[in-house]
């Protein structure tokens, strides 16, 4: 193999492992921190690129489109937390069932709101084409998306860590009773980190869409698992920890992809088996 | 023997037990027998869930893995023995050894992690079945999948329909012994507490194991049964969404209960036909999969503890 390959192979599987990360990084709060097995994330993912692809198709705009779609997922974030998260805190077994169902009513319904069809997402003229250097070729729109999964992971990283809000958010995580003593409202707290992360797996949806070419309403089931097993690996909880799992995931993606093209799909999965096995609470844990 | 005959809880069950024998006597509609069946061998599916989730406590997502393992277990040794006997009687044997297994390396290798992590590695466990399955194509075909014969006997419809009666039976009373007995009671203990039945002094993980292997081994029967009655067998036996089917059975019925799998079992399936079959009163059902997400929501809003759980509350009350 060429360094040429290399170097393509590289960015190629660094921009797979960002867009991995950003589908990821509202699950990174949702089940890291809070431990809410979410089923329906992957429908955040589906709202959010079907929702984006609709507003930049109707009003050309690409930023309409990324805020669009983000709006959309906060505002199922909002209800879904209300009507069926809020009962089953602390369940996990109920909290399967529930947000299954949910995955279920939201997906049907896209197919109502949009067609069961593939939709096409072009990208945005300013972001198409690529760039030569040398024999090397780098697709704009992936160098696009490196530089929205560092920004993500740069302001969450300061929310969680250096923010007043993200003081409550850990503390809650970790003693409820505590927090609440404190008088702090610990249901709006967790509401308002549900639907941020809600937001985030929209905007991850948003940026899917022009990556892959076309959207079907599938998208979330498919990429669903994906992001479990970068939180995963990650360790829960831990932002940087699903970035570089991201990171891994999509590199480990795109080399199988040149090597052994048979064993892509697998990767992932071998990957975060021998992860818990030989780290059983995933790489980078911070929650002991 | 005479006294439990007297027990109206005994009789209600021999009634019901009886009816499902005489149901072929008053419909010999096609397709309400496959229904029958499929009901019985997914309850049979969802009470090795139940001893599972009900009995030890185990959450796993990726219980389809046994059941498709017995699936594609009938399906290939039927396709290649072209229906013999011999070859059903040789993918039984295979299938239970392959499960047994499977089912004792992951359970091994898993069990000891906390539950969370449990169920997402058998989850990722079950998704390697199901890539193995779909990359395999000399093998298994696929996702298009591929018919099989199956032996002349089961080409009557009554007589499928008797053997998944039969052996639902005959789990359901094996099971019923096996949850009482001492063993049994030693998985009733990790359940409640698994500290305290460590030290106590019993080996945790050997009786998890055990439980799963038990488990794994009856869902890979449901699974021959399963490509059995389709005559035709593809990769959605190793979907994710069977392990939920399970689940949500074993919930709907009430957990660690038993009777509560082989009832979910019954609502699920008739849920499935019924809401499927809205679809050609109107354009708007169609999209009954909306239904179905909603008694999903509906039953853990409002029968957190299943069918079961709720008569009983009542009934303390």
């Amino acid at each position: 193999m060429s360094w040429d390959q290399l170097i393509s192979l590289i960015i190629n599987g660094l921009a797979t492992g960002m867009l991995i990360f950003l589908l990821a990084a509202g699950l990174t709060l949702i089940f890291g921190l809070m431990d809410v097995l979410n089923f329906a994330h992957g429908a955040f993912f589906a709202w959010g690129a079907y929702t984006g692809a609709w507003i930049y198709a109707g009003t050309g705009s690409f930023i309409g489109g990324i805020l669009g779609g983000i709006l959309a997922g906060i505002i199922i974030g909002f209800i879904m937390e209300k009507l069926t998260i809020q009962p089953v805190y602390g369940n996990p077994v109920s909290q399967i069932l529930i947000t299954m169902g949910v995955m279920l009513v939201l997906s049907e319904l896209i197919k109502v709101f949009f067609g069961p069809n593939p939709v096409a997402t072009p990208v945005p003229a300013l972001l198409d084409g690529s760039w030569a250097i040398g024999n090397i070729i780098i697709i704009k729109y992936r160098v696009f998306i490196i530089l929205m999964g560092l920004v993500t992971l740069t302001g969450l990283s300061l929310l969680l860590n250096k923010s007043k809000i993200g003081l409550i958010i850990r503390a809650g995580v970790s003693n409820k009773e505590m927090v609440q003593a404190l008088g702090i409202n610990i249901k709006q707290v967790f509401a308002m980190v549900f639907m941020l992360g809600a937001g985030l797996a929209a905007f991850g949806g948003v940026l899917l869409g022009p990556y892959s070419g076309t959207i079907q309403p599938g998208i979330g089931f498919e990429n669903q698992l994906l992001a479990f097993i970068v939180v995963v690996i990650g360790g829960l909880g831990s932002i940087g920890g699903s970035a570089m799992a991201g990171i891994l995931v999509g590199l480990a993606g795109s080399f199988m992809a040149f090597y052994f093209p048979e064993g892509a799909l697998a990767v992932n999965v071998l990957l975060m088996a021998l992860v818990l096995l030989l780290k059983p609470k995933g790489l980078f844990n911070f929650r002991g | 023997m005479k006294n439990q005959l007297k027990n109206p809880k005994t009789l209600l069950l021999l009634l019901l037990t009886a009816l499902m024998f005489v149901t072929p006597l008053f419909t010999d509609s096609r397709s309400v027998l496959m229904l029958f069946a499929q009901i019985y061998l997914f309850a049979i599916f969802a009470l090795s869930y139940d001893l599972l989730m009900g009995y030890t406590g185990i959450i796993s997502f990726g219980h389809a893995m046994f059941f498709g393992i017995g699936a594609y277990s009938a399906g290939i040794l039927l396709r290649i023995g072209d229906g013999a006997w011999t070859h059903f009687l040789l993918a039984i044997v295979v299938a239970l050894l392959l499960s047994m297994v499977v089912s004792f390396i992951v359970g091994l290798i898993s069990l000891r992690l906390s539950h969370t992590f449990y169920a997402m590695i058998t989850l990722a466990f079950a998704e390697l079945f199901f890539i193995l399955a779909e990359k395999w194509r000399s093998l298994t075909k696929g996702t298009d999948g591929f018919t099989f014969p199956v032996p002349s006997f089961f080409h009557d419809r009554l007589n499928f329909y008797y053997t998944c009666l039969i052996l639902l039976i005959f789990i359901f009373l094996v099971l019923s012994r096996f949850v009482n007995s001492p063993v049994g009671r030693i998985l009733q203990a990790i359940r409640e507490n698994e500290q305290r039945t460590e030290s106590l002094g019993y080996k945790v993980i050997h009786y998890k194991v055990l439980a799963t292997v038990y488990g794994g081994m009856i869902a890979s029967v449901a699974g021959i049964l399963y490509a059995i009655s389709l005559r035709f067998v593809n990769t959605a036996v190793f979907g994710v969404d069977k392990t939920l089917d399970a689940l949500l059975m074993t919930i709907i019925g009430g957990t660690g209960t038993l009777y509560g799998a082989v009832l979910g079992s019954f609502v699920i399936e008739f849920a499935h036909k019924w809401l499927s079959e809205l679809a050609d009163v109107h354009w708007i059902f169609e999209r009954w999969m909306i239904l179905f997400g909603l008694v999903y929501i509906l039953i853990v809003l409002f029968f957190p503890k299943g069918i079961l759980g709720a008569f009983r509350r009542r009934k303390h009350s």
